[in-house]
């Protein structure tokens, strides 16, 4: 056998026996990081790519030939100058110079045999970490082989329970987590799982919450009234982290048609946003009766239309059926079919006048479903002139879910603070994104007309679900009050969360349950 | 200056839409001036106009400058609520207020803008292409950018001088110091905001 042979034999076998003592895919990414190198110095270094080693650090794949070896050699390298106790050790302990084998060169290294393997004898606690182990290292006493040891800090109860020959002297220091020690010097890395970021977005309400009420010491008042307060600009840095991995940069100031502009500010824009009004002819309260009616409430009316299509960008015009797109939301020039439905109210809402009126993409919505042949309620309407974007559905919607998320918590934990402030984030939110002086990060005025109109558009679906299932619907006012007539109960999940419905008590005469008459004809 | 030959220097030859970045400034800049919201031919708002203008020299000063030259009796009966101004005067009333009001958070505006050193994050909305012929648009992506700096104060300043000549060189310095090489499209714009 000539000598170069012989060193290909050698080489396969150290090889071998690198690969019997590859650490676990934790131990390579934690070698790496103690050294402070970087994925890419080590890819380069071992002759891959930086996925392949960041495939090796995470488990995914095991290193493969032909960078096998090199990253191993480079592991156990490593794994001699920063051992599986080193980053874990408070300054304290690796200063004492006690009994305890701890510290990297106190530790006799592992006994291989001939074969290439790790000696085995009897099994007794580890030299490093205490916990029992066949390997032996050179001096005879047990060793687990490589650094394959848990940090002493993770096993200590277990070490001072099993362990009675090297008992440490030091006084056992607090515990240090047994993760890698971050290196200060290298950023934390950017990107986010998207739980992560809604769990840490949904941290900074309860986070709020917290701050107030230690600032105003317990007062829960006073903290509610401070969280109302600062409701804008927390709900504002809300949405900028919910928007921080999105797809589209909407636009925050565009300029506006004159149908969007106020004419002063006190005096409203040309949108008719449907707000209902509906009381039904045949019923009175005037009349005494006994028809047993209930006052339902839509809970967070306001916080579930924030799924509705809105407008990404500025609103172009378009003339007839042009802006009509699934894809596009905006505001429409309509001339609205008339409604002749007996029992339902006009998704239309309490218009008087006839003739053309602007609404708004989520009223022209339904209006255009309840055309189609499913329900075949009205004609469609004609569209004479249209302002719209490029849309999409899921612009508020992560802000949608973490406070529905956070409120729903909030209600199991009877937290009427947090609740408060939720509620202040949203409706003012929405009250504040047109043109208003209390909120100068956005000047929608198009996105508050969709998603009030959008709220509308919901109770009418609710409405329409009532009437279905055959309960009479009595009356239907405003952004969340329905009045039906009947077991309700069977058709509406009672509750406080978004998807159920609750009874609304009010100083009206109309709320709660109460009992009507037919009107006089 | 910018360039006198670049191709959007002449706006709307093709039909593009906008007004020039400078106007857009002095726009945005009105927009963050707030006073009294109850319009001037209400008992209210007339009190509070009337108050404003009274309480300093510059109030005078002011009333001056829009054109009331009423005696002192007349002003005391309206003050008192003795006598209404006439139509004219009403509306050079309301002139002069918002006048007096805006010399008057001139140093508010700097230094809300300035915002102690950090500046102001503009939007810049680019001009509306959506009549040009399709072979003529070109690819205008909405721009943010955080504007620092003496601009602000100049621009305030220009301001409230109705110095249009000056805002519009304000708005070409800012525009070429801080957008890319197109930033000749962005001379005129649709509109521009912040919050501030």
């Amino acid at each position: 056998m000539s000598g170069e042979q012989f060193d290909r034999v050698e080489a396969l076998l150290e090889e071998a026996r690198l690969t019997a003592r590859m650490p676990k895919p934790a131990e390579r990414l934690r070698l790496r990081q103690a050294a402070g190198l970087s994925r890419a110095q080590v890819a380069a270094a071992v002759g891959v790519g930086r996925q392949t080693v960041a495939n090796w650090e995470d488990g995914t794949t095991d290193p493969q030939p032909p960078g096998r070896f090199k990253y191993l050699r480079l592991l156990e390298g490593l794994a001699q100058i920063h051992p599986a106790a080193a980053p874990a050790q408070g300054p304290t302990e690796t200063a004492a110079p006690s009994g305890a084998p701890v510290a990297g060169s106190a530790v006799p290294e592992t006994a291989w045999g001939p074969n290439g393997l790790a000696v085995q004898g009897e099994p007794a606690p580890c030299l490093r970490c205490g916990v029992t182990t066949p390997y032996k290292a050179t001096d005879g006493r047990s060793l687990h082989p490589g650094a394959m040891c848990q940090s002493p800090a993770a096993v200590a109860p277990l070490q001072a329970a099993a362990v009675p020959v090297p008992a440490p002297v030091s006084a056992p220091s607090p515990a240090p987590s047994p993760g890698p020690a971050p290196v200060p010097s290298r950023p934390q890395r950017r990107a986010k799982s998207a739980a992560r970021a809604q769990a840490e977005t949904a941290g900074l309400i309860g986070q709020a919450v917290h701050e107030e009420l230690e600032r105003a010491q317990g007062d829960a008042d006073a903290a509610m009234k401070a969280l109302v307060k600062r409701a804008i600009p927390d709900v504002m840095r809300l949405f900028g982290e919910t928007r921080a991995t999105a797809r589209y940069t909407y636009t925050a100031y565009p300029a506006l048609p004159d149908i969007l502009t106020k004419p002063s500010k006190r005096e409203p824009d040309q949108i008719w946003e449907a707000r209902p009004n509906f009381h039904h002819p045949r019923y009175s309260l005037k009349n005494p009766g006994s028809i047993a009616v209930t006052a339902l409430d839509v809970n967070a009316a306001y916080l579930s239309a924030l799924k509705t299509w809105l407008p990404i960008g500025k609103l172009e015009h378009s003339t007839g059926m042009d802006g009509i797109d699934p894809k596009r939301s905006g505001v429409h020039l309509i001339t609205p079919s008339p409604w002749h439905h007996p029992h339902l109210p006009d998704p239309l809402g309490d218009r008087d006048q006839p003739g053309p009126v602007w609404v708004t993409n989520a009223t022209l919505r339904l209006l255009l479903r309840l055309a189609t042949p499913k329900y075949g309620l009205l004609d469609p309407p004609v569209v004479h002139e249209s302002w719209t974007s490029g849309a999409t559905e899921n612009f508020l919607d992560a802000l949608r879910k973490t406070l529905t998320a956070a409120r729903e918590t909030a209600i199991a934990e009877d937290d009427t603070i947090t609740l408060e402030y939720i509620k202040a984030m949203y409706s003012k939110f929405i009250s504040t994104m047109g043109e208003s002086i209390h909120n100068r990060e956005i000047m929608r005025p198009d996105w508050m007309h969709i998603i009030h109109s959008q709220a509308y558009a919901n109770l009418w679906g609710k409405a329409y679900k009532a009437h279905q299932a055959g309960l009479d619907v009595i009356a239907m006012m405003g952004t969340d009050e329905l009045h039906v007539a009947g077991d309700w109960r069977q058709v509406f999940p009672e509750g406080r969360g978004v998807a159920q419905m609750k009874i609304k008590h009010s100083d009206a005469k109309a709320s709660g349950e109460y009992t009507i008459g037919t009107a006089a004809r | 200056m910018a360039g006198t030959s670049g191709r959007w220097r002449d706006l709307g030859a093709f039909r593009a839409r906008g007004v020039h970045g400078g106007v857009a400034l002095a726009e945005g800049i009105d927009r963050m001036v707030t006073g009294i919201e109850s319009p001037v031919d209400s008992e209210r708002g007339l009190a509070a106009r009337l108050r404003y203008l009274t309480a300093s020299d510059a109030g005078y000063e002011a009333m001056d400058r829009a054109g009331i030259h009423v005696r002192p009796r007349t002003l005391i009966a309206w003050l008192a609520g003795e006598q209404t101004p006439s139509k004219a005067n009403l509306a050079r009333l309301d002139a002069a207020y918002w006048d007096l009001r805006r010399c008057n958070v001139v140093a508010g505006l700097k230094r809300r803008l300035n915002n102690r050193g950090r500046g102001t994050r503009i939007e810049i909305d680019p001009v509306d292409q959506s009549r040009v012929q399709h072979r003529h648009q070109r690819d205008l992506q909405t721009r943010n950018i955080n504007v620092r700096g003496a601009v602000w104060d100049r621009a305030v300043d220009a301001w409230i001088a109705h110095d249009t000549q000056e805002l519009e060189a304000i708005w070409d310095d800012i525009i070429q110091s801080t957008l890319g090489t197109d930033w000749d499209a962005y001379t005129h714009v649709s509109s521009i905001g912040w919050a501030a």
